[in-house]
């Protein structure tokens, strides 16, 4: 039984609203009624030639999202339903998709080998669909169907793709390499099918491990992409050389062999290849450059070297390789610095040169400065500006004692090039300026770029240039920005700065509000380097012009109420210019409640939050995130004082909490709850339920981005802190979640750095809720936690032995099992008693190189001991 | 619904080395002000883990008078600053010889701590010395600098109240490192800290047992290290003060503290000897458990052996204490070892004279009321007394003595005088006794006493007149009393406030000087 679904999803795409809403209303109900026949007429829709290209189109993005979402969750119950299909109809629905393979429509072609991937991406895991490898295999030796081979090798490459290479056996690895190799190598072979198998074996490196292993079968696969990598075809050769880059990355130790072939290979690809080939070329050397400094970090960071020897690629070819992208350099494209995301030879060319700076150091420099020398002064702006960029890519890497006197040297030419004719030169001056503050500007450094003699000159050029051409005054706020951020460094003060600091906060707010241009890239640069300005500036000899600033900011916040609201896109441009203000806002109030200035934020503090309410109400769907975390730095730094915000602020912190769509305003908010509860204490209780609620429900919700889920958990604890022993009633309710998450920290899967990383911030998070609640708890109502101190004594002893933990995790877990002892006391003197590993975590501890690691572990020692003498 | 394209990734393309301030920046900005917050709650659940208690301060009472010695205490002041600021730096500092620097810098701290008669511990402490000081107290710091340390912190807890319990999150620590594992000069010294701290109040000697000082102190005790074991002695005791008798009941409880402290007593020198007797008067004065161990033991034995062998004021007010508070806190000791022939009586009643012959006021008060507990047990033990060179020691002490030693020897002269049998009304007089020591003129001094504001030696005064009236033989008594102003004395509570007193002494008068009184002379 199939049903005809084509006309409701050709009115699914109807242009008549009615139409196709009602058709997605038919489809939905379709979908709810019978998910299994849903699946298999959509399957059959796309495999029939004989339908309209729209329906069968359409069919197969539907059948894809019914089997991928991005949202780890959707995609998890996906998953679910799909093996929960009936097995007869899951065949015929993939073997329709494999019929589909050989459809003479390309674009039918194409959707079901994506879909293929999808369905091969739940199921060859789970040990199913094992025969997919070998009829997709098989279609590959079908004679005269160059469409099927192409739309095969698409499959294969998307299957791999989709999933891990311990999913296939080695000999299903070596067809597939083979099938692919083959496809790329026979001249016979349509350039279609030679593309796909390029494009698969891209996909399928990942899993030629045990084949680059067996130097037969690398010489193969590496010769045949070489001559793959100048086949006629430009997109050929892209993709060959895509291959590369991966291989350079994947397969870095076997390279040596090959590296003399694949300079000269790259090399002339840089000269004279098209542009798509020439910055594949680069690529392969800035992933090169990638690889080396990784095995460099990771043998200055590890005692034993490193895991993979270093070739020294880069160093050996530097003679060849510097020349080879000087020259790209020269090749600017007019108007390039309009636009923030260009990526042309030039831009790669200089990306590359830069980690070619930071791979060999110091080596780069004599074979640079020729260049900027012999191009700085030309008349032609292309070799001024080559000849500045030149230099401004290798200001890292280089040590000081090299760079600094070519920086002393060349800066004042740097400040008059500020009023080069050309716009190009000023935008890379203005830049290198901003690299030179950016990494060699230290008040406390030996080797001083910027003294009290040159800083006038550099302040009136800086000043003058912020008014020059757009594109011109945005770098200038980046090179103001570092020079700001120079004069923060510990040891030192920016009392030179402070002179100039009126002129600076002018200069930023005009090129903030300037209007011959459209592109909003100058006005948030402005007002990010005027927070930087702040943030760095000496107070208190600067509050008074703070104080001014803030009521500026203030004011300007006040405007954009006023703005005429007539479509989305003013709304956004309203919404971001608020979030530079809020922002503004936000690093004055913490730069004035880091000093002795709270008197201000008090005064205006009223004015303050009356804005900020007013913000939140002109965005009904959402909570404005910059405008929270203003709030935020308000509540901390009013103190108790914020309590009489509370009732008309509530509204808009549950709005946030429950906002789950929107994950990062939830998390902020989340964030401003712990602000809350350290300004209000013990008066916030009046607001807890609510909060408790609405955090305890999303942590429930599936739909909720999991990175919030930890500061949800630290944010108990926060709760707990206030208010103590009140703490009580929520125990049942969060005790379990957080035993939940302790539990689910065991399962994550720890071959995936993001989900590691998730495990840490978990796992972190959950001994800071422990340690508020025990804390809270102490003297009065220790006793609750006596029932939860056994799991969370063994929760600390797996953190204990994972290895792999970062030091938050450590901190925080000794830390835990310090509260733990301290508020509970001789009660967990059998528990501490009957486990022993607190012994060696706190000896780990106690050996660490982190003061406040070490800290909290003799406070936990201390703490342990009273209990075990007790 | 056709919203999602059906598009292959794209690979993935790397950022431009030159690239736009805002991005960098708006992203630095949000994560600093998040990491604030982190930092907040960090810092607030660390002063949370230190203080059980909130700090007070700034409980100064500015003093006039010491213009003199601002100035130099000003540089003192300064210079403490300045050291505690190098101790907080050489606390991040890692690198070579960072240790030997940490320790330089300890000992300046502590020789400033120990200089002037007013150290600058105030200073310190504003200075932030705790802290950095509880921070070099880490475990696996060398014992060279935990001995600095806590040095320092002996030092510190030797000030003001309220400069002491700016050691409260010292403590822990401190305990910790009196443990066996310890280097014997870091526990002595970190015992000795603690002393002082337990020294300071009932309050930080409850914090100090509720932290686990106790167990510790006392292993450090049954050690034989000489110094450390006094020192910690002297903590115990110190500890145990009370008024609460808890500690002193677990203390004794301890497992092997008994037998150490028998052993001191006999074999340690008077120093060390001094320190347990301590130990050995409070656990007498709060602990009915300990005297009923301590008189069962050799301690009683060995106590009246030092008491006769030492001329040591130190030692002799401790064990004297500790005597006296044996022999009025358990009948055992009276009736079963301190009976009349043993040697351990005649020896004790000879050293108690010896403490009564002594010019130090202490020991006399202390012999004294050590003597009246005696003197209240059988007829035998008064006899002794009475019949010893102490009677006449105790007449002189009685008209010329201080107030409070005065009635000491008041209490133990009535003591001998009387004997309380079981449901006798009143206590029966032992009239050889009575009569004799009326004779040699103690009857001025009691009359004295019924003078006394002070009610308990007014009643003590009150009460031997009675005796006096009523058992000198042929009525001489009221006579005598007379003849001393006594009824002017006793009509001083005609009206007296304290009924009982009131009663008491309208009742003598009336009953002795009523309408009777006179017709038949």
């Amino acid at each position: 039984m199939a049903m005809e679904i084509t006309q409701i999803l050709l009115a699914a795409q109807s242009q008549d609203g009615q139409i196709r809403s009602s058709a997605e209303g038919n489809l939905k109900q379709f979908q709810e009624q019978s998910l299994p026949h849903f699946l298999l007429a959509l399957s059959i829709e796309l495999s029939n030639d004989q339908k309209p290209p729209e329906s069968r189109r359409l069919a197969g993005i539907v059948l894809k999202n019914s089997l991928d979402a991005k949202d780890s969750i959707r995609k998890e119950n996906l998953s679910q339903q799909w093996i929960s299909v009936d097995p007869a109809i899951k065949f015929q629905i993939k073997e329709s998709l494999l019929r589909t393979l050989g459809s003479s429509v390309s674009e039918a072609r194409r959707t079901s080998s994506q879909v293929i991937a999808k369905v091969a991406a739940i199921e060859i895991p789970r040990r199913e669909w094992q025969e997919l490898i070998g009829n997709l295999l098989n279609n590959m030796t079908q004679q005269d169907a160059p469409s099927l081979k192409q739309a095969t090798l698409e499959a294969l490459g998307y299957v791999c793709e989709e999933i891990a290479p311990e999913d296939l056996e080695q000999d299903q690895v070596n067809a597939v390499l083979t099938a692919v190799v083959q496809g790329m190598s026979q001249m016979e072979h349509s350039f279609e099918v030679r593309l796909a198998a390029v494009k698969a074996l891209y996909n399928a490196l990942d899993f030629a491990q045990t084949n680059f292993q067996n130097e037969l079968e690398r010489n193969y696969i590496m010769k045949i992409v070489c001559e793959t990598a100048v086949s006629k075809e430009l997109e050929i050769r892209q993709a060959a050389l895509e291959c590369l880059v991966s291989i350079a990355s994947t397969y870095y130790e076997i390279l040596e062999a090959y590296m003399q072939s694949l300079f000269n290979l790259t090399a002339s690809a840089v000269r004279g290849d098209e542009e798509p080939v020439a910055l594949q070329a680069i690529e392969f050397w800035s992933t090169i450059c990638d690889e080396e400094i990784a095995i460099q970090d990771e043998f200055e960071e590890s005692s034993n070297g490193s895991s993979c020897p270093n070739f020294h690629f880069v160093e050996k070819a530097l003679p060849l390789l510097v020349p080879m992208l000087l020259e790209t350099l020269l090749k600017q494209e007019e108007e390039q610095d309009q636009d923030d995301g260009i990526w042309n030879l030039s831009m790669a060319g200089g990306t590359c040169l830069g980690l070619v700076a930071r791979t060999v150091g110091d080596g780069v420099v004599p074979l640079v400065m020729p260049f900027v020398e012999g191009n700085i002064a030309k008349t032609d702006w292309r070799s001024r500006e080559a000849a500045t960029f030149a230099f401004g890519s290798i200001l890292e890497g280089p040590s000081v004692e090299k760079l600094a006197p070519l920086v002393q040297a060349g800066l004042d030419f740097l400040l008059n090039a500020m009023r080069d004719q050309n716009t190009h030169v000023k935008d890379t001056t203005a830049w290198t300026i901003g690299r030179i503050f950016e990494l060699l500007h230290s008040p406390i450094s030996s080797y001083p770029v910027i003294t009290s003699e040159n800083l006038p000159r550099i302040m009136s050029v800086l000043l003058d240039s912020s008014r020059d051409a757009p594109n011109v005054s945005e770098k200038v706020c980046g090179a103001i920005y570092f020079l700001a951020q120079g004069y923060e460094a510990p040891g030192s003060t920016s009392s030179l700065l402070t002179p100039y600091l009126g002129d600076l906060i002018s200069a930023l707010l005009y090129s903030a509000d300037r209007a011959d241009t459209n592109n909003s890239r100058l006005r948030a640069s402005s007002y990010e380097t005027l927070n930087e300005v702040v943030r760095c500036s000496n107070v208190p000899e600067t509050i008074n012009i703070i104080a001014q600033l803030l009521l500026e900011i203030l004011k300007r916040l006040g405007q954009t109420l006023e703005l005429q609201i007539v479509s989305s896109d003013d709304r956004e441009k309203q919404s971001d210019l608020q979030a530079l203000l809020c922002g503004a806002l936000q690093v004055i109030i913490q730069k004035l409640s880091s000093s002795n200035a709270k008197s201000i934020i008090l005064q205006s503090a009223d004015q303050m939050m009356a804005v900020l309410l007013q913000v939140f109400a002109c965005h009904s769907s959402s909570v404005h995130e910059e405008a929270m975390l203003a709030i935020g730095s308000l509540a901390y730094a009013t103190g108790s004082e914020f309590e009489k915000y509370m009732p008309e602020f509530y509204k808009y912190l549950e709005m946030g909490l429950q906002n789950f769509e929107e994950y990062h305003v939830c998390s902020i908010s989340v964030g401003v709850v712990g602000d809350i509860c350290r300004a209000l204490d013990k008066n916030v209780l009046q607001f807890c339920d609510g909060i408790m609620s609405a955090l305890l429900k999303d942590l429930s919700n599936p739909m909720l981005n999991r990175a919030v889920k930890p500061p949800i958990f630290s944010c108990f604890g926060d709760i707990a802190l206030a208010i103590g022993e009140l703490f009580q009633k929520y125990v049942p309710y969060v005790i379990p979640m957080l035993q939940g998450a302790a539990e689910l920290c065991s399962h994550l899967d720890d071959s995936d750095e993001d989900m590691l990383d998730y495990g840490d911030q978990l796992r972190r998070c959950i001994f800071e809720a422990y340690s508020g609640i025990l804390q809270g708890f102490k003297g009065s109502k220790a006793e609750l936690m006596m029932p939860y101190a056994s799991h969370l004594l063994q929760f600390t002893e797996a953190v204990f032995r994972d290895k792999n933990r970062d030091e938050g995790v450590t901190r925080a877990a000794i830390a835990a099992m310090g509260d733990l002892a301290n508020t509970l006391g001789p009660n967990t003197k059998v528990l501490f008693k009957d486990c022993t590993f607190h012994v060696d975590f706190l000896v780990e501890c106690l050996q660490s190189e982190d003061d406040q690691l070490k800290e909290t572990a003799t406070w936990t020692q201390g703490m342990i001991s009273q209990v075990l003498v007790s | 619904m056709a919203d999602e394209e059906l598009s292959p990734t794209l690979p993935h393309r790397r950022d431009a080395i030159k690239s736009s301030v805002h991005n960098i920046a708006a992203n630095r900005r949000r994560q600093h002000a998040i990491a604030v917050g982190k930092e907040r709650r960090e810092a607030l659940i660390r002063t949370k883990r230190l203080c059980r208690d909130s700090l007070a301060d700034d409980s100064e009472v500015p003093l006039e008078g010491h213009m003199i010695i601002d100035e130099e205490k000003a540089v003192l002041d300064s210079k403490t600053s300045r050291t505690v600021e190098e101790l907080k730096s050489a606390m991040t500092y890692q690198g070579k010889g960072a240790i030997q620097k940490k320790v330089e810098i300890l000992r300046a701290l502590r020789r400033l701590l120990s200089q002037s008669e007013v150290p600058p511990i105030k200073a310190a402490l504003q200075a932030g010395a705790v802290p950095a000081l509880v921070q070099c107290l880490s475990f696996g710091s060398t014992d060279e600098q935990l001995l600095e340390a806590a040095w320092c912190l002996t030092n510190i807890a030797a000030g003001e109240p309220e400069e002491t319990k700016s050691l409260m999150p010292a403590l822990p620590l401190l305990i910790a490192h009196i443990g066996e594992k310890s280097a014997t000069a870091v526990a002595e010294q970190c015992a000795w800290a603690l002393g002082n701290v337990a020294g300071e109040g009932e309050e930080l000697r409850n914090i100090l047992l509720a932290q686990g000082a106790l167990l510790p102190l006392a292993r450090l005790m049954l050690s034989n290290k000489g110094s450390p074991t006094r020192t910690a002695a002297w903590a115990l005791s110190n500890l145990i003060k009370g008024p609460d008798s808890r500690a002193a009941n677990e203390l004794i409880r301890i497992d092997g503290v008994l037998d150490s402290i028998t052993q001191h007593l006999q074999k340690a020198d008077d120093e060390l000897a001094t320190e347990v007797a301590w130990v050995v008067v409070y656990l007498s004065a709060l602990s009915e458990k300990a005297i009923s161990l301590l008189v069962k033991s050799d301690a009683a034995q060995l106590l009246v052996a030092r008491l006769v062998a030492s001329e040591s004021l130190q030692l002799l007010i401790p064990v004297l204490r500790s005597l006296g508070n044996l022999v009025a806190g358990s009948s055992y000791m009276i009736d079963s070892v301190l009976m009349s022939g043993h040697n351990i009586t005649d020896q004790l009643l000879s050293g108690l004279i010896k403490c009564l012959k002594s010019e130090h006021r202490v020991l006399k008060k202390e012999a004294a009321w050590a003597l009246s507990n005696i003197a209240a047990g059988t007829c035998e033990h008064k006899k002794l007394i009475f019949s010893s060179e102490a009677t006449s020691l105790l007449m002189h002490l009685l008209s010329s003595a201080p107030f409070d030693i005065r009635k000491e020897a008041a209490y133990t002269i009535g003591n001998i005088c009387v004997t309380t049998e079981k449901d006798a009304e009143q206590p029966c007089i032992i009239v050889t006794h009575l009569v004799s020591l009326v004779n040699k003129g103690c009857l001025p001094g009691f009359i004295n006493l019924v003078r006394s504001a002070d009610l308990e030696s007014a009643r003590l005064g009150l009460q031997f007149l009675e005796l006096v009236m009523r058992g000198m033989p042929n009525g001489e008594g009221p006579k005598l009393v007379e003849r001393e102003d006594g009824i002017d004395a006793m009509e001083r509570f005609q009206f007296h406030e304290n009924e009982e007193m009131r009663n008491m002494a309208n009742g003598l008068v009336d009953k002795y000087f009523g309408e009777d009184y006179g017709l038949d002379s």
